[in-house]
């Protein structure tokens, strides 16, 4: 039995839902978005500019450092808070945290278009656990500003 | 941390992980899911991709029970073992070995398509094969993971092996 056996690969949205089910409180709004995924990545993958109109809470993001595919990130939201977000960016896929925070996003080419997934919300410290508060509506809404970018 | 051994730094991802670090988790999902995708793909077939994202669920959302971060391993496989067979039964792809359909010998499409003859096994029988031929472990250790007698392993491999023998060569 030295012939190839059958191989699978998980992508972006895949991994999305499988990190998510770890923690608790998350919930992933996941939507087909009617756009190549060069140019939904373009506007997902670009921290500093139109990340931060597709992601609701966000008023203002800044990279203050970045290797390879980790990248650190003051943020301040519309209502004040400030964080300092770590975590990993590459394309298809973006995850950052801060000891109140987490974010995560996806993207994976599907069809023509691009299957996209957002998750993140409030974190309780030292736990992988979110304060289940307007996560399923941020998502949403995170969804609708993206198809209105496009 | 680069002079960290593979398995040091698992352990390090798995402990960080269970104390609440996403960013751990994330980096440990990057260690599992072409593991967790090799064990899956065998055996839920078509299902492969959807086997590989529930176990990783399972995974993640009960890692906090794993007492002992050095059996990782074993534990994951045990999980992704139990998923891929649960998927591949809900998506009633339970093929008994029925090799009166098969193509004639020679077949070209059949003879070089390994998924194809997996297809006409159970997924019980896709999951020892995998266990002992691929993962190569030993009878005791696969019959354990799949919870039967030592007994029923050995009989339920050599089906397995003989009819996937048969299917290739038909």
């Amino acid at each position: 039995m030295n012939e190839p056996w059958p191989v699978t690969d998980l992508d972006p949205v895949r991994r999305l839902h499988a990190l998510a089910g770890g923690v608790r409180g998350a919930y992933v709004t996941e939507a087909y978005v009617d756009a190549p995924f060069e140019r939904v990545w373009s506007l997902l993958g670009d921290l500093e500019g139109a990340f931060g109109q597709v992601v609701p809470d966000m008023e203002r993001l800044r990279v203050v450092r970045r290797q390879g595919r980790h990248v650190e990130a003051l943020v301040r939201s519309r209502y004040g808070m400030r964080a300092r977000l770590r975590g990993v960016q590459q394309p298809g896929w973006c995850w950052l945290q801060s000891r109140f925070l987490l974010l995560g996003v996806a993207a994976a080419p599907e069809g023509p278009g691009t299957r996209v997934a957002f998750t993140g919300g409030v974190r309780l410290p030292a736990h992988a656990a979110l304060i289940p508060l307007g996560v399923r509506r941020e998502g949403g809404r995170s969804v609708q500003r993206l198809t209105a970018l496009l | 941390m680069p002079d960290e051994r593979p398995q040091d730094r698992t352990v390090r991802l798995v402990r960080a992980a269970q104390r609440g670090d996403t960013l751990a988790m994330a980096e440990l999902l990057d260690v599992l899911a072409p593991y967790v995708s090799r064990v899956c793909a065998p055996i839920a077939l078509g299902q492969g991709p959807d086997a590989a994202q529930e176990a990783l669920v399972a995974v993640f959302k009960s890692l906090r029970t794993l007492k002992e971060p050095a059996a990782l391993h074993g534990w994951v496989r045990a999980i992704a073992v139990r998923e891929a067979i649960r998927i591949a039964h809900r998506a009633a792809r339970t093929v008994p070995a029925d090799l009166s359909a098969l193509p004639d010998r020679g077949d070209p499409q059949l003879s070089a398509d390994i998924k194809d003859v997996l297809g006409r096994l159970s997924p019980e029988h896709r999951a020892v094969l995998m266990l002992r031929d691929i993962e190569g472990l030993d009878e005791r250790t696969a019959a354990d993971l799949l919870g039967v007698r030592p007994g029923t392993l050995k009989s339920r491999l050599h089906r397995a092996r003989n009819t996937f023998r048969k299917a290739w060569t038909s």
